[in-house]
């Protein structure tokens, strides 16, 4: 069976989740590997959700809100960018494959570019693969204590 | 200082059974002798202005290298400092006791003698920039897999001095108890993320980590960056505050599509 990803999207409600409902409304056609997860606001996407969905088994995310200037709430996708931009850097830092997380601004009013937007990530990690880089940690540990265990 | 009444408590270093400085909390003035101050004393004291029994204590005086100093001044600037007396004393570069009066003759000392990273870590940083990400991965998932999740970085940590702490949270489990690599790595990232822009560069982590993970060079590199696109400095001054609790408008990004 050919490898379908599951991709998980952390959207804020005022932009992005509005600029999915738009393409639905709007009968855009776009790949259904995605599932939207709706926050008040990019402010409150912490990025212990984004590890724990990689630990529950996704294999790409997208985080998206609005475009600077025009949060709901201000100032949130400002303290949102700066944090995203320190966590992208630990994580490459720490070899993390940091291309399965796609970070984005779509607006309300960008249906089109929401619906683009997954299908050119689903692309992505459909040509990457599962992400077994990850998900084989869990069993790593494990098999080394009984390896360990055979050997002796 | 004990006799006049500046100090109720002296916090600082002497000398173990093994020869091998150890941190001593000294609570009257015939004491005194035991302390001693050597290259040697890298501990961060200021981890101990956090215990209750210390805060109790009121007039805390505390025995600082450099590093102590800087997140002294780090952690004023967080506003953790507030409810304590303290007497800050250090020993400079030309053997001199200094005693400072107040929080801004720290920092001006600290300004002056900015602590850099040490040439290993620097090497090490280098090595690990230099290399592939897969090999990094390989690298730092090795080493979180020896992980045995005692906290010791946690507990060691003068900037960790929240009262509850996310991996004891258990609804929602956010940090898996039991020590695996996913489950350790998901801890290494958070402490390096709640420390972003915090740290303090001490390298206590790394040292007291008993499995001999160098998790202090995640916190470095993080600061190296921070510092690089938002030109902040951890515990340059007493008002700068919190890198990641602030924005430019202006910040510059490349991956945001």
């Amino acid at each position: 069976m050919d490898f379908e990803p599951k991709i998980v999207a952390f959207v804020c409600n005022w932009c992005t989740y509005a600029g999915a409902d738009l393409a639905g409304t709007s009968r855009t056609k776009y790949a259904t590997n995605v599932s939207i997860i709706r926050f008040p606001c990019t402010g409150r996407i912490d990025f212990m959700l984004l590890m724990k969905a990689f630990e529950n088994g996704a294999d790409g995310i997208i985080v998206s809100g609005c475009h600077p200037n025009d949060c709901h709430y201000t100032s949130g996708n400002f303290h949102a960018r700066r944090r995203w931009m320190v966590f992208r850097s630990l994580l490459d830092f720490m070899g993390f494959d940091t291309d399965r997380i796609t970070f984005s601004w779509v607006s309300a009013a960008e249906g089109t570019k929401w619906a683009n937007l997954v299908d050119d990530t689903t692309a992505t990690i459909r040509e990457k693969g599962p992400f077994t880089e990850f998900k084989k940690l869990d069993y790593s540990t494990f098999e080394k204590i009984s390896n360990d265990a055979i050997t002796e | 200082m004990f006799e006049d009444g500046t100090i109720s408590l002296m916090i600082g270093f002497k000398t173990a059974i093994n020869k091998l400085p150890v941190p001593c909390f000294i609570n009257d003035a015939s004491r005194v002798e035991q302390l001693i101050f050597t290259p040697e004393c890298k501990g961060n004291l200021s981890v101990y202005l956090h215990k209750i029994e210390v805060k109790q204590a009121k007039k805390v005086g505390i025995l600082a290298n450099v590093a102590t100093l800087r997140s002294l001044v780090q952690l004023t600037s967080e506003n953790q400092l507030h409810d304590i007396e303290k007497t800050v004393i250090t020993i400079n570069t030309h053997d001199e006791v200094v005693v400072f009066e107040n929080m801004e003759e720290v920092e001006a000392y600290v300004q002056e003698n900015f602590p850099t990273y040490t040439e290993e870590d620097q090497k090490l940083l280098e090595h690990l920039n230099s290399l592939t990400r897969t090999e990094r991965w390989q690298y730092w998932t090795e080493q979180f897999s020896a992980c045995v999740k005692c906290y010791a970085c946690r507990a060691v940590c003068p900037m960790c001095y929240c009262s509850s702490c996310t991996v004891e949270s258990n609804q929602p489990q956010w940090i898996k108890v039991s020590s695996e690599t996913t489950g350790n790595l998901e801890w290494h990232t958070m402490r390096a993320m709640h420390l972003a822009g915090r740290c303090i560069n001490c390298g206590e982590c790394g040292r007291i980590c008993p499995v001999g993970i160098p998790v202090h060079l995640l916190t470095a590199q993080m600061n190296l960056d921070i510092e690089k696109e938002f030109g902040a400095k951890t515990g340059f001054s007493c008002k700068s505050g919190y890198a990641l609790n602030t924005f430019k408008p202006g910040d510059k990004e490349q991956f945001i599509k």
